[in-house]
């Protein structure tokens, strides 16, 4: 964990740390540029006439000039020939539950105190729970779980995935234009439900889609699934010229609500809600000019290898043989050493070489030097302007808000779905970037870090670049309430 | 509950909450008046039956979807009955905390159509269409209204609003159902709830409340009591009121109905205490709308804005046959009231509410309150206009309305309401001993009114 900084924020010494560090950024990060200055000078003061001699007397062929120029053609076509296609994201849509779905705590706690009438604990870890879950009054549940008891039939479940899965397409569809003829990829990703047809094949279904589609359905993979289709359907789109892909991130709550009593199981139930959204990537040129983010890195990171991290998301049946999804007191540990795996991987993709050159240097006087020398984090925020952090919950994104030393108005997006939306699982980050465009705050060139966590226990990442800015009011989900936010969500909600 | 051995008609299949749209402001209380406090354990459940299901279309996918749209709307508007029961901060009266839980609604199906059923159950089989669950000992995970959604075989609905008589009286409670149905037709209210009142036209009561705990089960009454419901049409009654009009020109169907019934029961009457020759009922008015009284109390005014006092009159005037001075008594009796509140009848012994003589409640404020004439619970129509109306059909008006009580313990009720139709006619609501019952239907005078039967069990 890193350690604060001695001096207090505004002293003469942290000040003049601060100018020191903005000069050594700006002189290495443009050391290029600077190195070419000297180099122009001498060149103008050469002067022209001197130039054409120099060149006169290499005494060239025309033969010679031809080759060379053939060589720089064909270096320059392997060059644009092996470069990775652009994947560029059109646009993306987010679910909006009905409001009939809302879910107040005090609605919740009656429900949990009927249900588990017999276990009083229980009901009390649950209003803890949601007491410093950092959700809101509006946050949405399936129609199955509101009844007392829920009934959470298969049909039920199809229902919701139904409902949220072709609310989501419709709205994207609608939004894009595109013709579901069209689409020659189709990815989607559910976790805990994944009935036979698969939601995919349901899509197909629905839509008509074509019978050349290239489908897939990924289940069982957790909240990180999102930015594992996006990572699949980059693939693809490599491999497929002139295509477009459409990916379908939700997670389906009905099946999956913990009817037992054990307090680890329970608390899912206080967290997840309601959510999904389609997004539609294409690799086609004509796509560059209206898409409105392209697709820079994805890193994937799993842990499974560790037994610890392997089990610290896993379902099983409780004492009673109800089942439900286990989560271990070592959550938050095992998320930031996946956290460090993975940043120690993008890092070197995306910061800027001043603090690459910075990490190195430190690096190589921890080992050599000083092993007690202060680990140097570096500085996230010079390589993105915005963040998105799953909204796994409030103790995620405390703990990445520390780790990356990230302020509030960077974690609002993630805050504030949280609030709003609840855990929405694979669609989290949809959610959050609909925020920071809803705000305004989208500009052109604008670089995003979408964060992923999920059981297993994966940490990805996904980094955006925008393409054009996106103008306000956007539509999406958060139109109707983007006026209130950001709130101010205290620390415990007492019910 | 239904008969031993008579298997009940009606099955509840589901038990959901209803939430408002918008979530209430935390925080929030409302402090139940004295006179709300008083009425302690009584309920009320009232059913309104119509002869389609308006919610079977609509934009959602399933009827019982669509009927949460309307509802979680219209419960913004009512933060009260979406919050519980809590004590007051001085271990004191009640109060109600608008916490945002949200109405219990249950679906149920019945095993019979409308009209079969309006012809064929009882009041004990009715109740099974507003099913009810006692205040238990912590109420504050306890929804004090209940709303049910019952399907018939022929499609038709009724639906069922049960609530303890502390939050609400029964034109509260019809004007939920009517902002409900004008919510789901229009998306305005015609009777915006109000919840507090100007402090000098607050419910008072002249005696203090007795202290209330949590509901329990009421001791069953000694004898066995029966209830029918007769639907008087307005000739009927026009000729009662045309009797009676020589000595009270200003008579209202309430009276000369309440003046019929009582000669008849005044019989059966147990004496009053202090004078073997006088005979007592209770009645109980509402004091809202502009009936002539001082204080002003809005129709919207949402709580209990009751008036219950005890009017007593020589025996033999009852017996004489003498219909029009009766209707004359109470007549005046209802107008002279002074306010909301329990009300002395001659100076003596305090009022208690629906008990122990008869009481009889009258509802004349809910007629003509309507321009059309009509009488506000029958105002209350369903209609599909501003959604996805496929077949374009206009809401209908209810079929009938009834209105019961519960735990009342006395020597009976008289509900007098008005009917479908516009005008005089009244469904009269009667709960006496059976015998009484059985007496009072054989009568020829009443028999001659023709009144047609409903709810009564086959009679």
């Amino acid at each position: 964990m890193p350690e604060t900084t001695a001096a207090p924020p505004n002293s003469p010494t942290t000040v003049k740390l601060k100018y020191v560090k903005l000069v050594y950024q700006y002189l290495v990060n443009h050391i290029l540029t600077l190195a070419l200055i000297p180099l122009l000078l001498s060149l103008l003061r050469v002067g022209p006439t001197e130039i054409l001699s120099l060149y006169n007397s290499l005494h060239l062929n025309p033969v010679q000039i031809l080759c060379s120029a053939f060589l720089a053609v064909l270096i320059s076509t392997v060059y644009f020939m092996s470069k990775p296609r652009s994947i560029y994201l059109v646009d993306y849509s987010c679910y909006k539950p009905p409001v009939t779905c809302r879910v107040p705590f005090s609605t919740f706690m009656e429900h949990s105190r009927l249900i588990l009438n017999q276990n009083p604990k229980s009901v009390d870890f649950q209003m803890r729970i949601l007491e410093r879950s950092g959700l809101g009054e509006e946050t949405c549940l399936p129609p199955a779980i509101h009844y007392i008891p829920p009934t959470p039939t298969m049909e039920a479940a199809r229902g919701e995935a139904e409902l949220v899965i072709f609310s989501s397409i419709d709205s994207l569809m609608h939004k894009t234009g595109i013709k579901p003829k069209d689409i020659d990829i189709l990815i989607v990703n559910c976790s805990l439900f994944s009935p036979t047809p698969s939601l995919s094949a349901m899509v197909v279904n629905k839509y008509k889609l074509r019978s050349n589609i290239k489908s897939y359905n990924l289940s069982g993979m957790g909240c990180s699934a999102g930015l594992i289709s996006i990572d699949l359907a980059r693939d693809l789109l490599q491999v497929h010229p002139n295509s477009n892909a459409l990916v379908v991130s939700t997670e389906i709550i009905t099946p999956n609500y913990y009817q037992g009593s054990e307090r680890a199981m329970l608390l899912p139930n206080c967290l997840f809600r309601m959510g999904g959204a389609a997004v539609l990537l294409s690799n086609k040129r004509r796509d560059a000019a209206r898409a409105k983010y392209r697709l820079v890195h994805v890193v994937r990171t799993h842990k499974g290898a560790d037994d610890k991290a392997y089990t610290c998301v896993y379902e099983q049946e409780d004492p009673q043989g109800k089942v439900g999804i286990n989560l271990s007191k070592d959550l938050m540990v095992i998320a930031g050493e996946a956290l460090k795996s993975n940043i120690t991987t993008i890092g070197p993709l995306v910061l800027p070489a001043s603090e690459q050159l910075l990490f190195l240097l430190t690096l190589i006087g921890r080992k050599i030097f000083n092993p007690k020398w202060k680990a140097y984090i570096p500085d996230f925020k010079l390589a993105f302007e915005h963040f998105c952090i799953h909204a796994g919950g409030r103790a995620v994104i405390d703990e990445l808000q520390r780790n990356l030393q990230l302020s509030a108005e960077h974690v609002e997006a993630s805050r504030m779905t949280l609030h709003r939306f609840g855990n929405t699982s694979s669609s989290s980050l949809w959610y959050e970037l609909g925020y920071i465009e809803a705000k305004g705050r989208m500009k052109k060139g604008d670089r995003v870090w979408q964060i992923a966590f999920g059981s297993g226990f994966k940490c990805n990442s996904a980094v955006w670049k925008c393409n054009r800015t996106i103008k306000t009011p956007a539509d999406g989900p958060w139109t109707d309430c983007i006026h209130r936010y950001p709130v101010h969500i205290p620390e415990i909600v007492k019910l | 509950m239904a008969e031993e051995g008579k298997r009940s008609r009606v099955k509840v299949e589901s038990i959901l909450s209803v939430v408002s749209s918008n979530p209430t402001r935390p925080g929030k209380v409302h402090k139940l008046s004295l006179l709300d406090q008083s009425m302690g354990p009584h309920t009320i459940h009232i059913v309104f039956y119509y002869g389609s299901n308006p919610f079977s279309d609509g934009p959602m996918s399933s009827d019982l979807e669509n009927f949460r749209v309307s509802l979680s709307d219209v419960l913004d508007e009512y933060p009260v009955v979406t919050g519980r029961l809590t004590r007051g901060p001085d271990g004191g009266g009640w109060q109600v905390k608008c916490n945002d839980a949200g109405v219990r609604v249950l679906q149920a199906r019945v095993d019979a159509t409308v009209d079969e059923w309006l012809r064929s159950a009882d009041v004990d089989e009715e109740r099974d269409l507003t099913v009810w669950e006692d205040m238990p000992l912590d109420p504050s995970f306890w929804s004090p209204f209940r709303i049910q959604v019952n399907n018939f075989k022929c499609g038709g609905l009724a639906i069922g609003l049960s609530c303890t008589h502390m939050h609400a009286d029964i034109t509260s409670a019809t004007l939920l159902i009517k902002s409900w149905a004008d919510y789901h037709s229009t998306q305005t209210l015609t009777y915006p709830p109000i919840f507090t009142l100007p402090t000098h036209t607050h419910p008072q009561n002249t005696t203090t409340p007795p202290p209330h705990s949590p509901t329990t089960n009421t001791t069953p009454p000694p004898t066995k009591m029966a209830t029918v419901t007769m639907k008087f049409s307005g000739p009927a009654v026009e000729k009662c009121l045309s009797g009676a009009r020589s000595q009270c020109p200003d008579a209202t169907p309430f009276d000369v109905l309440v003046a019929l019934l009582w000669s008849k029961i005044a019989h059966w009457q147990e004496p009053h205490t202090a004078d073997d020759n006088k005979r007592s009922i209770s009645i109980c008015t509402d004091s809202r709308g502009n009936r002539g009284q001082k204080t002003k109390i809005p129709l919207g005014y949402f709580g209990n804005a009751l008036s219950f006092s005890v009017l007593t009159v020589e025996a033999d005037e009852l017996s004489s046959g003498k219909l029009g001075q009766v209707c004359e008594y109470v007549h005046r009796h209802v107008v002279d009231r002074a306010g909301p509140g329990l009300v002395d009848g001659d100076g003596e012994d305090p009022v208690r509410v629906y008990g122990p003589q008869i009481t009889c409640v009258s509802t004349e404020h809910l007629v003509d309150a309507e321009k059309n004439g009509e009488a506000i619970m029958y105002s209350a129509v369903f209609d599909n206009n501003n959604n996805n109306n496929k077949n374009n059909i206009k809401g209908e008006k209810p079929l009938h309305v009834s209105y019961s009580y519960g735990n009342v313990v006395g020597e009976g009720l008289i509900v007098v309401v008005p009917t479908a139709e516009v005008g005089p006619g009244r469904a009269v609501t009667v709960t006496l001993p059976e015998e009484q019952i059985d007496m009072l239907c054989k009568d020829q005078e009443i028999l001659d009114l023709e009144g047609v039967m409903v709810i009564s069990g086959g009679r």
